[in-house]
């Protein structure tokens, strides 16, 4: 992954996995119906409101940096977008996932229902076409699932893998369900395994990533 | 709030024609004819030699073009079966070229006004590798010099002279000729008095025929032996003559343009991390709450599913407030 020349504008684009994948399979999947704007690699702090040449320099650290190139993997691009909301908006959707980590024994459960806290002006909590959620390491889970939305949407997002085997799984609900795994042998000589839940509210674009420990309790 | 759908409008389909030299890293012209021995020794040998542009073990050596030699009657190789008159690889050769240029078995190769009969009727094909020519082969950007030391014959096709194309079952044909950028050497008039046209050039399927006893009187390419029960090792008679090969390849790319706009109302705040501050979602900079500012950076397209099938990313950021509205053009090539 290379830089892009910045001595122009230019637009480089490129076809995701996902994208090629339906474009291969021919079956009118492949139709682009709408977009969404990002700002990834973007450091706002960076962003200098008391810049003393005045408002047009406030951005002058951002505006011309130079930018990666576009990667296939879907997972990887887009990750911050840009919302379009009311002027004088002062608080952006956050999510809630009412746990800043979450710690499992192995073999039990947890439901998370997700809330989106300043959304639709505080009117609604929970969004429409609900939550994606993605476990970076499947194998830590002995069942994860989602409620409450069309299941057949993530499948082609579960294709981080390694050696053949998937790692990476994601669903969508408005609820999901995991279970943490009974197996010892992914503990090795470890009292417990590390991994994390990346949850993004599908319309807001928000996102929380939440640290999972899964602790050994198995002889 | 992140999705906007995209109009009719949004959408533009354009097919542009690209031009490029045909060879290796977009070269028009190639001086150095390379084969390999372990190609030309083994069994596809008796067929056609492959060419690479430069000494076929060296790691970016690739192959060019392939030249197999034809002739009607399987003279020039081994026949099959010895009491089988007429059925060598040469023969295949040249069956396989009449049933793809003319469909016909029965019906015989014209070069010009020429039609060659008896131990006339043998060629030189020069099959490109589609990787090179992509397409198809431009038309008048043939210039083939066949020259062993001394004057050679310089070669090209007819593209330029004629007022209209003239189609094959392989599509469009020009006749190879002796001139050069597609038009005919004014003092020769292009052609062999007595047999015609050097060959045919067909680009929509990447092939130069070159009509061999035109070839062989003009140029300093050894003519074939008739009745010959061995390998004559043909194609590499062709290629020790070969001095240049100028060619350009020719193909369609069918772009999808897709326009992003933003309007002066979108896309001004971000679900960036660094744009908000604790936990509450508060926007990082006071001015943020009545003039947020955002750098677009990439572009996503999806479908209705919310699948990401295309991204596209600037080369700089691009700043967007509600002071402003942005047009993003983005070119998706198939």
């Amino acid at each position: 992954m290379g830089y892009l020349n910045n001595a122009v504008v230019t637009v480089d684009a490129i076809l995701t996995t996902k994208g090629r994948e339906l474009l291969a399979r021919g079956d009118g999947s492949f139709k682009i119906t709408q977009f969404a704007l990002a700002d990834d690699e973007i450091d706002y702090s960076l962003y200098n409101p008391s810049h003393p040449s005045g408002s047009a320099f406030y951005g002058q650290a951002l505006e011309n940096m130079p930018l990666l190139e576009a990667m296939p993997e879907a997972t990887q691009n887009l990750r911050y977008k840009l919302a379009t909301l009311p002027r004088g908006t002062a608080k952006m959707p956050v999510l809630d996932a009412g746990f800043s980590a979450i710690v499992l024994k192995q073999g039990s459960s947890l439901a998370i229902t997700p809330q989106t806290l300043n959304y639709l002006g505080n009117n609604q909590v929970f969004e429409t076409n609900g939550y994606s959620v993605t476990i970076a390491d499947i194998r830590t889970l002995s069942s994860f699932n989602g409620v409450g939305v069309d299941q057949t949407i993530p499948e082609g997002t579960n294709t981080t893998s390694t050696y053949g085997t998937s790692v990476s799984q994601t669903v969508i609900g408005t609820t999901i369900n995991l279970t943490a795994t009974t197996v010892n042998t992914l503990f090795g000589a470890n009292t417990s395994l590390t991994t994390s839940l990346l949850i993004t509210g599908r319309d807001s674009g928000a996102r929380v990533t939440i640290p999972v420990t899964i602790n050994k309790t198995n002889a | 709030m992140s999705f906007n759908r995209l109009q009719p409008e949004d959408f533009l389909i354009s097919a542009d024609s690209i031009a490029a030299g045909c060879w290796t890293g977009n070269s028009a012209s190639i001086s150095s004819f390379n084969t390999y021995a372990v190609q030309t020794g083994g069994a596809s040998g008796q067929y056609y030699y492959n060419v690479y542009q430069k000494t076929a073990t060296e790691v970016d050596a690739e192959v060019q073009f392939a030249v197999a030699y034809g002739n009607l009657n399987g003279s020039g190789s081994v026949l099959f079966d010895a009491g089988v008159d007429g059925r060598s690889p040469t023969s295949v050769v040249y069956g396989q070229f009449q049933n793809i240029i003319l469909g016909d078995e029965d019906t015989n190769f014209t070069y010009g006004s020429i039609t060659p009969t008896g131990s006339d009727q043998y060629f030189w094909a020069i099959s490109v590798n589609r990787a090179r020519f992509k397409g198809n082969m431009l038309p008048a950007s043939l210039d083939l010099l066949i020259a062993n030391g001394g004057t050679g014959l310089q070669l090209t096709d007819n593209s330029a002279d004629i007022g209209s194309d003239t189609f094959t079952e392989a599509g469009r044909v020009y006749q190879v000729i002796s001139g050069s950028n597609g038009s005919a050497d004014a003092t020769s008039g292009g052609i062999n008095s007595t047999y015609g046209s050097y060959g045919l050039f067909l680009p929509d399927i990447g092939v130069i025929l070159l009509n061999g006893p035109a070839i062989c009187e003009d140029s300093s390419v050894g003519a074939p032996a008739n009745n010959s029960n061995q390998d004559d090792l043909e194609p590499g008679e062709l290629i020790t003559n070969l001095t240049s090969f100028r060619l350009n390849s020719n193909e369609n790319i069918t772009s999808d343009y897709v326009f992003i706009r933003a309007r002066n109302s979108e896309y001004n705040y971000s679900e960036n991390p660094s744009f908000i501050t604790g936990s509450t979602g508060e926007v990082k900079y006071s001015s943020f709450i009545n003039s947020p500012q955002t750098f677009i950076t990439t572009v996503g397209l999806y479908n209705d599913n919310n699948d990401l099938l295309a991204v596209a990313k600037l080369s700089k950021p691009l700043k967007k407030d509600f002071t402003k509205e942005a047009l993003i053009r983005v070119k998706l090539d198939f």
